[in-house]
């Protein structure tokens, strides 16, 4: 009786790398395509900034007319927070998260291909309404009525929200993934009290995901009714109400705001002890102070509706100036991080202070615009679009480039060069305050937003002038950043596994890490196992509990856990 | 970083209050932003100093302290915003004048169901709304299309108008005025293409001029010239049919303000501008009426015209 022994195919199975990239199911390249894709439309809306910047530099329409100025800033929004912020995050959450947890993939990785590849679609249909005769105008708040049939015929409109409703179960898709990878993938060891700061912010954004997302898209369907089956939701001749949209965006929208910041406060979160060589102060105060953002988002939502005349304005004031405390105690336990360290200012530093010191004047903005009666003054002015920027860019977008000069060596196995990123740095930090701080005085001053022309008369002229200076300075600093990359590609200094002297399990592997992530794992006894590592035990817990439970010195032990 | 000066009284109430919670973002920001600059002076890591600084993993003490700072400072903010609050929502029993403010795409009509009269605003000619100074002024805020937000800056106050079908309560906004002049607003809240253009005109004039204002409004007449500008002299010309104006010779004097009243009985849409200077004044549409405000002007012989219609000229001698 004859036998056949068969060998184990050692090569493995040759496939185009279009093919691969387009079937990944790995975290860590659906990761980098969605890192790609979000630069992608980041350019593509940085664009249209320029062109609502051009427009207002001087009274007068010089350049496009009242509904191409609409259409851009419209798009503008939707495009920098759906399709750039949330998902660049969400791209590094997918790359770093199971490296940081010691796991092996995603909890669902098929889920997390199709979370992905919505994204594309869901952003081109948004995009297409310039094919149909205009994208939607209405501000990326969409609000009622303006957004009904009546007054927005345009199929661009009805684009926007499908395109939105797919994002939406986009981001609703990889939340569950996020929630069920952070409970259930974690390697041995690793007790949520030892999860990197970042994996906590991203557990608290994904819940946010999870219980705003649905509210937004029964907004977005109930709208959508409105404009094509004669519904009447928000039609007030028919029993309607247009501030009920008001409610159901905000109830998602301020959840949103922090579904696009905290996970940006996690990656500075890990980049300030690694560049000041200590552990984040306050390791759990600074957990709580999330899952306390994270509690208070729910009951702020009207904090935007103040002139509406609509809502009991000392709860919603009283509920917004509350996050001011959490978020203080983040602030002051980042200080005391720094305090005492040995700072290096490497390019993600840079880019990590930058955070805190543009987020901190966003956060006092919005204390200001906490206070109805400011509010009354301020509401819809460019008080509020500089405001909103100082968060959204001076926060989310920094650390958004934080996180790309810091994990990029993990990804490719190179590092970006030094002195071109922090050429980036500069010229993006005085443009970004150039570009937003007049916004401030021309809001006080009275100049209202969405406004494609304003008059000669209002001296609204020098401070327009200056923002769109910053704004093309903005634009320029990205050059650096575009050269860095394709030079770091070509011939960029190999960077090892660890080239930060990181503290997390990321940095355990090599860069870029194989397929499987982990050969072994190091042991896990703080949140800082690679510290641990490479400095023995005397230093590493952050607790000092953590350090009883001590296996052993045996800090060369691998425990090949996987 | 401060709002414009305010002309109300309840502005006057917000400003007071932006400037404690101005302070109060102040000392934050330059505690906050001094400490950092600081910690990257001070705390840098010299080149070969590998020796790891103190790990230090937290301190409850501080930990409390730094919950207690920003609790107090949140506590004071609303405490001071209720209380402005009370003042800015405060309502008179009898308010001294009440407008029907309603915003269309895209403009506005001031309805004043006391004295019967509206006012109804274009994008060429946006509307004037006189009102008494020092008196209690209540504006009573309805949309028939989109929403809209009334805004005049210098006032420091805005409340949106909202359709809310038959049944809805409107938004009101009240307000004195301490100070005669003239005030733009404009709409605050995005309503479609032509937002930009929803500007219009609070001129707050004393209880005298806005009652002989009003009967003229009334009887369907020019208002006289008022918001402050003093008009020593003031000159009718009227655009008359086939693009004419009824005057072909104009004389004003020297170093001084003076007024044009220009009224336009012609079919199609005028305005006066004074050939060579910078004098350029508002269009108007057929059947409308206007006061151009000129600054002095030193003495000579000048063209105006119409802007429009480059051969629609007349002379304007300014002698001494």
């Amino acid at each position: 009786m004859a036998t056949t022994t068969l060998e184990p195919r050692t090569v493995a199975y040759r496939r185009s790398w279009v093919l691969d990239w387009l079937t990944t199911v790995d975290h860590k390249k659906i990761g980098v395509l969605y890192i790609v894709n979000s630069f992608m439309f980041f350019f593509a809306a940085g664009i249209l900034a320029l062109v609502i910047r051009s427009e207002l530099a001087v009274p007068g329409l010089q350049f496009v007319d009242e509904s191409t100025y609409n259409q851009a800033f419209t798009m503008h929004g939707t495009i920098m927070l759906f399709l750039f912020i949330i998902p660049a995050l969400s791209g590094f959450a997918n790359y770093i998260v199971p490296l940081m947890l010691g796991a092996p993939d995603m909890a669902f990785p098929r889920i997390n291909a199709l979370s992905f590849w919505l994204l594309p679609l869901g952003g081109g249909l948004i995009f297409s309404g310039y094919l149909f005769g205009g994208a939607a105008a209405e501000g990326w708040t969409g609000y009622a009525p303006l957004t009904s049939s009546q007054y927005s015929e345009g199929v661009g409109t009805d684009l926007w929200i499908i395109g939105l409703t797919l994002v939406g179960v986009a981001s609703i898709l990889g939340a569950v993934n996020f929630i069920a990878t952070i409970f259930k993938m974690r390697a041995p060891g690793m007790t949520l009290f030892r999860m990197p700061i970042f994996v906590w912010t991203v557990l608290v954004t994904a819940v946010l995901i999870l219980l705003a997302t649905p509210v937004l898209a029964a907004g977005l369907i109930a709208l959508f009714i409105d404009r094509n089956y004669g519904g009447s939701f928000f039609d007030p001749s028919v029993g309607g109400n247009p501030v009920l949209w008001q409610h159901i965006f905000w109830f998602f929208g301020h959840p949103e705001v922090y579904i696009v910041i905290l996970p940006a406060m996690g990656v500075v979160s890990e980049i300030l002890p690694v560049f000041s060589r200590k552990p984040l102060f306050g390791y759990k105060a600074f957990v709580f102070a999330t899952i306390a953002i994270g509690l208070l988002s729910w009951s702020v939502w009207a904090h935007h509706m103040f002139t509406t005349g609509s809502v009991f304005l000392p709860f919603f004031s009283f509920m917004t100036a509350l996050i001011a405390i959490p978020t203080g105690i983040k602030m002051f336990n980042w200080l005391a991080t720094l305090w005492r360290g040995k700072l290096m200012l490497t390019t993600p530093m840079l880019f990590a202070l930058g955070f805190i010191s543009m987020f901190l004047i966003g956060g006092i903005s919005g204390v200001m615009l906490a206070s109805p009666p400011i509010d009354f003054h301020l509401q819809d002015t460019y008080f509020v679009v500089a405001h909103l920027h100082y968060v959204f860019f001076g926060g989310s977008v920094f650390g958004v480039f934080a996180a790309t000069y810091y994990w990029f060596p993990k990804m490719t196995g190179r590092k970006l060069n030094e002195p071109l990123g922090k050429v980036h740095f500069w010229i993006h930090f005085i443009g970004f305050n150039l570009a937003f701080f007049p916004m401030h005085q021309l809001g006080l001053s009275g100049m209202p937003r969405r406004v494609a022309d304003y008059s000669p008369d209002a001296g609204w002229t020098i401070l327009n002038v200056a923002s769109t200076i910053g704004a093309f300075m903005i634009a320029v600093s990205v050059i650096p950043l575009l050269i860095n990359v394709v030079a770091t590609f070509i011939n960029g200094e190999p960077a090892g596994n660890d080239p930060w002297e990181g503290n997390t399990l990321e940095w355990a592997t090599t860069s870029p890490p194989p397929p499987y992530n982990f050969d072994s794992l190091p042991p896990i006894h703080s949140e800082r196992p690679l510290f641990f590592l490479t400095h023995g035990h005397g230093h590493a817990a952050a607790r000092p509990e953590d350090l009883e439970e001590d296996p052993g010195d045996d800090v060369e032990r691998r425990d090949g856990l996987v | 970083m401060l709002p414009p000066e305010p002309k109300t009284e309840v502005g006057r109430d917000v400003f007071n209050l932006y400037l404690v919670v101005l302070a109060l973002a102040l000392i934050v920001f330059v505690a906050v932003e001094g400490f950092i600059l600081y910690a990257v002076v001070r705390y840098r890591r010299k080149p070969g100093d590998d020796v790891l600084p103190e790990q230090l993993h937290g301190n409850n003490t501080v930990e409390i302290i730094w919950t207690v700072i920003p609790t107090v400072i949140v506590f004071i903010l609303f405490g001071a915003s209720m209380i402005t609050l009370a003042e800015v929502e405060a309502r008179s029993d009898n308010p001294g004048v009440t407008i029907e403010v309603e915003g269309f795409q895209w403009q506005w009509n001031f309805r004043y169901p006391d004295e019967g009269a509206t006012i109804t605003g274009s994008a060429a000619d946006p509307p004037v709304m006189a009102v008494p100074v020092g008196e209690p002024v209540r504006l009573v805020l309805s949309s028939i299309d989109v929403n809209h937000a009334f805004f005049v800056p210098q006032f420091l106050i805005k409340r949106d108008l909202i359709n809310l079908g038959e049944n809805g309560r409107n938004n009101e906004l009240e307000f004195t005025i301490t100070e005669a002049g003239t005030y733009a607003g404009q709409c605050a809240e995005f309503c479609g293409d032509f937002h930009a253009d929803m500007t219009f005109v609070v001129d707050a004039m004393s209880r005298a001029d806005y009652d002989a204002y009003m009967a003229a409004i009334v009887a369907g007449e020019p208002p006289p010239a008022t918001g402050g500008e003093d008009c020593g002299t003031t000159i009718a010309v009227t655009a008359v049919e086939s693009i004419q104006f009824d005057t072909d010779a104009i004389e004003a004097p020297a170093g001084e303000d003076f007024c044009i009243e220009f009224t336009n009985n012609d079919t199609s849409i005028h305005d006066i501008g004074i050939v060579d200077t910078e004098i350029n004044g508002d269009d108007i549409g057929p059947g409308a009426s206007i006061t151009y405000v000129i600054p002095a002007m030193e003495a000579g012989d000048y063209t105006f015209f119409c802007t429009i219609h480059p051969t629609m000229t007349g002379d304007l001698t300014v002698t001494e």
